[in-house]
């Protein structure tokens, strides 16, 4: 029914919406702004990709070890770094994303550096990566619907409070920062499996920034809103590809106006559901401004 | 309700989207693939530019076959997953006969598996790798193909130049650690380099793109006592290094570069371009070429700068249109057999006949030498 | 012991280019208090109405330079008061600017590759860069001393501007509390203002040396990183900070690749900012902001 064209970009469509559910927990539901992500998804592309041809792993076997060593490395990075707060985590998200990248690239002997891995078999078909959506979008919903999600959302909206109330937000940071690593990880390996071919220049900071823009645009605190920005994100970025020079400037334009027109992204903190369709109806009110005034925290 | 219509019109362009342009039968349609936005930009638009204007002179002259060659350009803003998309669209949306491009090995190493498994040809313009070519089992890739020579061959012609032509036996080499031309230009030429008698006494790295300051390594490299410094890099990088080098007073050291010069590097470096070497495709003064540089500057009023990359996205062109006339057929099966079939093909800048791993068959290695503001022809050369 | 002294005179003509840019991050989050990631842009504009006055005006190189510092500053302003306040006047999520500045980033950098083309271009032979020897053990080159020089000469005539006026003042107090400072009557949209101006005329000094020493294309505003690294290590808000954390990149830089190994020269560079930010999150000379409750 698809053809090829279609069946990349929905295939790419799910890879991208994989890992902005990963940042999408991490930052719209814990609170924790990041600008390194794609050193995950090169983590989760380079064990899975080395695992499946040098040591002949299945590659079902090798997305899991892929997802599972983003993650673990997430979890190790999170514990000390993680009692950063606000502006200086992502900062130091931005060196550690970059190392992540540069040590892969420096590491000649395993991951042949810049030059990349070639011949990675082509495992991530559309069912494949659909599957994968499909499974771990429910697995997220049920996780910020569960008791964890609301510790999540706790932790975000306020730290000190959720802390008196007696969560331990120390460990529930570091636990969503892990998650988030596996779901990145896992959307590198099916990367990996879609390109059949990796270099970690395909993981730099661009890379990072666009995940959390999607995030943002999306609207930071809404599972469904995230998938929409990254529906909407790819979309745009196919469509104008006929006028390919101006093409990075609608996309750098489009974030710009989302940010001034509607901060709160596409969706705010709503989720697309039965309420919401219900207040739509219901002709919803303009979306409420905040007053700020100042600029202070 | 605003939102609804938002939703609405993003649905109707979705739509619009999945239905596809129509298809019109009196013209051929190629691909271009060229990095029109991000880092490789400035090589890419001339590509596209010189592509394009091979394409105009191609149609004014009868077009092929009868029909009009209509170019198919899309950007990849350097990035794999995007040209492997700008590849699927131009094969299913556009029905493209033969796409040409990119400007990067990286990329045509990743738009492979699918140019090859939907049967189009791509044509790599300067993409050097040995493995855009050729898989990792050392197969032919039946659909991929190129108009340069590759690395290990550039490699080699560097090695036997600064051995053998200037008797320098003592090599500094500085490459680009993030990128995979650099990387595999290097380890090409530091296999031969030890077969004609030299010695690479200091090996340094740096990394393109934020690096822009190498007098670091350049102390490293004079500490070393090297006599000739090795640059497998793009033309900026090169031309910053030779511009430190000279500014810390390395003045005897002698610069021999790959094919990444280009004639901007001239206003970044200056009279430190002087009697430096560049192994290279072709030579900007070649008296076949000159209705080329001639043509560029009139349509765009600009000079060809990058004429590397210029001159191999024209000669491409020509050389796609020419399968397609062999062929006489737009099906992409059919040019991609003529395209391996290609045999003493006089285009501008070479004479071209495919090897049977897609490759033109014994090209001259060109050396330029910087002299007096340009790049000058020096001697055409062929390793022992 | 020579080769160490010339790393030291490398990096110490790195650090003070970095110091130039890292200010101007500096500046700008001690007042609105979030990484302004457009920074790079206004460097970059700095950088091409200086090349186009010089190749096709053919005005000198002051006139040049002023015209570039005048209209970098203009164009900061003008990306503040289009894209900045809108939001900052919405809510006060400073998230919110930051991802917006990095859409100005891309915009800026693709009206670039639009308009001029991604071509690399060098400025014209402006300033001297002949070979210098310092008291015959170590070299440096004539620019080396004159980046050097302008950027002393312009941090110290910042410093003057926000010690010795009014404005000065004003920015130095707005920069312990905004709210506050607008209540004792401060015109805080022209205080914003003056301060995008300033960060954006020093961004544009930053980016004729930049430009002259590594040439310029659209995409030049990215090693701008490596100054933002260097006002975090600093201290963000902090413009002594600034300066100091510019320098010790720059010498940490030079001084890895000379004597470790070339392609760990990043490597220590993002590490150094992780590290920092451990044991000393506001940086060196940061001042401490406590979350409130």
């Amino acid at each position: 029914m698809f053809g090829g064209y279609t069946e990349g970009i929905i295939i790419l469509l799910c890879i991208n919406s994989i890992a902005a559910m990963g940042v999408s927990l991490l930052t719209g539901f814990t609170g924790i702004f990041t600008l390194g992500h794609a050193g995950y998804m090169a983590l989760g592309a380079y064990v899975s990709s080395l695992l499946i041809m040098k040591a002949g792993m299945p590659w079902l076997a090798g997305i899991f070890l892929g997802g599972t060593g983003a993650m673990l490395v997430a979890w190790l990075v999170g514990i000390p770094t993680l009692k950063l707060m606000g502006d200086y985590y992502a900062i130091a998200s931005i060196g550690l994303g970059e190392a992540i990248r540069l040590i892969l690239e420096n590491w000649q002997s395993v991951t042949r550096g810049a030059r990349g891995v070639p011949g990675i078999p082509p495992y991530t078909t559309l069912p494949v990566a659909l599957a994968f959506f499909l499974v771990m979008a429910f697995a997220m919903f049920c996780l910020i619907n569960s008791r964890y999600g609301r510790a999540f959302k706790a932790c975000r909206d306020d730290y000190l409070a959720a802390s008196l109330l007696g969560f331990n937000t120390a460990k529930l940071r570091v636990l969503s920062l892990a998650i988030s690593g596996f779901y990145c990880g896992v959307a590198g390996a099916l990367l990996a499996g879609f390109l059949s071919f990796i270099q970690p220049i395909m993981f730099d900071m661009i890379k990072s920034t666009e995940l959390t823009s999607v995030v943002v645009f999306g609207g930071l605190g809404s599972m469904s809103g995230t998938l929409i920005g990254t529906g909407i994100i790819t979309l745009v970025t196919e469509l104008f590809r006929p006028i390919s020079q101006y093409r990075m400037l609608i996309y750098g334009a489009v974030i710009v106006i989302i940010m001034i027109f509607r901060p709160e992204g596409i969706m705010g903190q709503k989720e697309l559901g039965k309420t919401f369709f219900r207040d739509l109806t219901r002709r919803l009110k303009p979306a409420d401004k905040r007053h700020g005034g100042g600029v202070k925290r | 309700m605003k939102r609804v219509c938002v939703l609405g019109v993003f649905l109707v362009l979705f739509v619009s989207f999945l239905a596809g342009p129509a298809f019109a039968a009196d013209t051929v349609k190629i691909g271009y693939l060229a990095a029109l936005t991000g880092d490789w930009a400035a090589y890419g638009q001339t590509e596209l530019k010189s592509a394009q204007l091979a394409v105009e002179e191609i149609n004014s002259a009868g077009g092929v076959n009868g029909m009009k060659i209509e170019l198919v350009p899309y950007d990849f803003r350097t990035r794999a997953e995007d040209a492997v998309n700008a590849v699927r669209r131009m094969i299913e949306e556009d029905k493209v006969s033969a796409i040409v491009g990119a400007n990067g090995s990286g990329i045509n190493i990743a738009t492979a598996a699918v140019v090859n498994k939907a049967g189009v040809s791509q044509i790599g313009t300067v993409s050097t790798n040995p493995f855009v070519t050729m898989d990792e089992s050392g197969k032919v890739r039946p659909y991929s193909f190129r108009i340069c020579f590759t690395d290990p061959y550039q490699g080699k012609l560097i090695a036997y130049f600064s051995a053998r032509e200037l008797g320098r036996l003592k090599a500094a080499i500085l490459y680009d650690v993030g990128n995979d031309y650099s990387q595999g230009l290097r380890e090409f030429f530091m296999k031969s380099y030890g077969n004609y008698g030299g010695k690479v006494v200091a090996d340094l790295g740096f990394r393109g793109g934020q690096d822009v300051d190498f007098r670091a390594q350049l102390t490293e490299i004079r500490k070393s006592g090297a006599d000739v410094l090795v640059l497998p890099n793009m033309g900026k990088e090169m031309a910053l290094i030779m511009k430190q080098a000279r500014e810390l007073g390395m003045d005897e050291i002698v610069f021999v570069g790959g094919d990444g010069y280009g004639e901007f590097m001239w206003e970044i470096a200056g009279d430190a371009m002087e009697n430096s070497y560049w192994i290279n495709h072709v030579a900007p003064e070649d008296p076949a070429m000159q209705p080329f540089f001639a043509s560029y500057r009139e349509k765009y009023n600009d000079e060809c700068k990058e004429f590397v990359n210029g001159i191999l996205a024209y000669d491409a062109m020509y050389l796609v249109a020419d399968a397609i006339k062999r062929a006489n057929s737009t099906d992409p099966k059919a040019v991609r057999d003529a395209l391996e079939k290609t045999e003493n093909l006089e285009l501008h800048h070479a004479v071209i006949t495919m090897d049977e791993f897609h490759n033109p068959k014994d090209k001259d290695g060109v050396v330029l030498v910087a002299k007096d503001g340009r790049g000058q022809f020096f001697k055409k050369i062929k390793p022992e | 012991m020579e080769t160490v002294l010339q790393q030291v005179i490398n990096g110490l003509s790195l650090g003070s280019v970095y110091a130039l840019i890292a200010v101007g991050y500096s500046l700008v989050y001690s007042i609105l208090l979030f990484s302004n990631f457009a920074h790079g842009g206004f460097l970059v504009i700095g950088g091409y109405i200086c090349y186009f006055i010089l190749r096709s005006i053919g005005g000198g190189i002051w006139i040049a330079s002023l015209a570039a510092l005048m209209g970098a500053g203009f164009c900061a302003v003008l990306t503040e008061k289009l894209a900045y306040k809108p939001i900052r006047e919405r809510t006060n999520v400073t998230l919110y600017l930051l991802i917006a500045s990095m859409g100005m980033s891309i915009v800026i950098e693709n009206i670039f590759v639009i308009i001029a083309g991604g071509r690399f271009r060098a400025l014209p032979p402006v300033i001297p860069t002949q070979p210098v020897s310092l008291f015959g053990i170590a070299t440096t080159s004539m620019f080396d001393i004159l980046s050097l020089v302008t950027a002393v000469v312009f941090l110290s005539g910042l410093q003057i501007f926000l010690t010795r006026t009014k404005w000065g003042l004003a920015i130095r107090a707005a920069a312990y509390d905004l709210r506050v400072a607008g209540l004792m009557g401060v015109n805080v949209n022209r205080l914003i203002s003056i301060v995008f101006f300033t960060a954006g005329l020093l961004a544009a000094v930053g980016g004729i040396f930049l430009s002259v020493r590594y040439t310029l294309y659209p995409q030049l505003g990215l090693i701008t990183i490596k100054a933002f690294i260097a006002a975090v290590i600093g201290g963000l808000g902090s413009l002594p900070g600034a300066v100091v954390g510019s320098l010790i990149l720059g010498l940490a830089e030079m001084l890895t690749a000379g004597f470790i190994s070339s392609q760990m020269r990043d490597l220590v560079v993002f590490l150094l900012l992780v590290i920092t930010l451990l044991i000393r999150p506001t940086g060196l000379f940061g001042k401490d902001v406590k979350e409130k409750v």
